[in-house]
């Protein structure tokens, strides 16, 4: 079945399982009769014995019809629904009964301009978790930061390798300082699970997921920091045996080369408008000329099916050379 | 906010009609609305192609299969008073009644039909 879905201010879209479509009314000057059972000359020489007259009703009438076009799920919302209030751990000293931001699968369902399925994903994509079994919470990020460098602290003083971290010692080490279903997320956030020949889970880590959320760390306390000190902060904050790499910053931070010394900031592309056109001025707004390899992490997610970033970039940018490198800047001027 | 539709086709599927497209509006011979009355007769030539008889008026068109088709929907349970506090899921319930995938098209000027040319004196 099929649903439609959207508050009062939002431009209603419809909902299949899996996919979302934007719906538009389409007027036409031309009358629209539609006939139930009426026959199309195939039909009637395929059935040759009648040669009378069929009396058929008009069952209605329209001048107007309402035309899909499959989009982009609207899913910026889901994460600012979650993050009204992130779960801070147990130890938080909010006051948990003067919230009502709780959002069960059933309430996204109703609030988010998606698909079902489309939905779960994202709430997989945004590492979301059942907290008390119905509702959905986003971590509070140093809580979810407090949670990791219990892991990977762990991880140091077993010396286990970063691609086989037993679930069970983890539990068994961890399970008094946190509640286990928290390491359990973590684990599950920032590994990707197997199981063993004996049947035990272990986790291989994600190096460069590791690796991006302390440089998010880092990167949270000031506007801006010296690009060469930050890489050398930065190398010596991560786990042992894992390697910082400035693509691992794709769509979290963006670096300056134009400023002497270089310097590194905090652009995290899910904070950025969720339209196209506002995209574009937003990022034109932080900064007049971009290349393609700086802005692509920023615009990847605009694409639609089958669009390439190429095809965006000719649409909302406009391009020109400086000092031998392509640039793409605002097609209007931005205030 | 959530409307949602469903199939409510019987054993089989779902019902299939056709769609007729007409340029312009059609009006009542006399005051009172469309409803009950009569449009007039379809037929087909032997090539297949759909004639409409209007009034005095005929029109040729085409067969065309819809590249896009169209469901036809039947909205009920609507228009249920007061707003509900929180998201309680659907209110309003749209029922696909019908699918049309093939419509014919009338564009060509209606010709008038004469049925009595005088005869030269």
């Amino acid at each position: 079945s099929l649903v439609i879905r959207g508050e009062k201010d939002e431009q209603a879209v419809l909902c299949s399982k899996d996919k979302t479509y934007d719906m538009k009314i389409a007027d036409t000057s031309n009358m629209l009769l539609f006939i139930p059972g009426c026959k199309t000359p195939e039909q009637l020489n395929a059935d040759q014995a009648s040669c009378n007259i069929i009396h058929s009703q008009i069952a209605g009438f329209a001048n107007n019809y309402w035309e899909l076009r499959r989009c982009r799920p609207k899913l910026k919302k889901l994460r600012k629904l979650l993050m009204e209030d992130p779960y801070e751990g147990p130890d938080s000293r909010k006051d948990q009964t003067l919230t009502f931001s709780k959002y069960t699968t059933e309430d996204l369902l109703n609030l988010i301009q998606a698909s079902e399925e489309e939905i779960l994903h994202q709430l997989r994509v945004i590492d979301a978790c059942k907290i008390e079994g119905r509702y959905w919470r986003i971590l509070e990020f140093d809580y979810e930061m407090k949670l990791l460098n219990h892991v990977t602290q762990l991880i140091d003083s077993e010396s286990w390798s970063l691609s086989k971290v037993p679930l069970r010692t983890c539990l068994e080490e961890l399970g008094s300082l946190e509640p286990t279903e928290m390491i359990e997320h973590i684990l599950v956030s920032y590994g990707r699970k197997h199981i063993d020949d004996a049947g035990e889970v272990y986790f291989e880590m994600h190096e460069d997921k590791i690796c991006r959320a302390i440089a998010q760390m880092l990167l949270q306390n000031a506007v801006k920091f010296n690009l060469s000190e930050f890489q050398e902060v930065w190398q010596q904050s991560v786990p042992e045996g894992m390697t910082t790499r400035l693509d691992q910053l794709k769509g979290l931070a963006l670096v300056d080369k134009s400023s002497r010394p270089e310097t590194i900031f905090l652009l995290k592309v899910d904070d950025l408008p969720e339209d196209n056109q506002e995209r574009f001025n937003s990022l034109f707004s932080i900064r007049e000329k971009w290349t393609e390899v700086d802005i692509t992490p920023y615009i990847q997610d605009l694409c639609a099916e089958k669009q390439t970033v190429g095809a965006l970039l000719t649409k909302y940018a406009r391009s020109s050379m400086q000092n031998g490198v392509k640039v793409y800047n605002s097609r209007r001027p931005i205030s | 906010e959530a409307a949602s539709l469903t199939c409510s086709g019987g054993a089989g599927g779902l019902a299939q009609w056709v769609l007729v497209e007409l340029q312009g509006e059609v009006e009542p011979r006399q005051s009172g609305g469309l409803a009950g009355s009569l449009l007039g007769d379809l037929h087909y030539t032997r090539e297949g192609v759909p004639v409409l008889i209007v009034g005095h008026h005929i029109l040729y068109g085409k067969v065309v299969q819809l590249e896009k088709p169209f469901a036809v929907l039947v909205k009920r349970g609507a228009g249920e008073p007061g707003p509900e506090p929180g998201p309680t899921g659907p209110h309003a319930h749209y029922t696909v009644t019908a699918l049309i995938k093939t419509k014919l098209l009338f564009k060509t000027r209606p010709k008038p039909i004469i049925t009595n040319v005088p005869k030269k004196v």
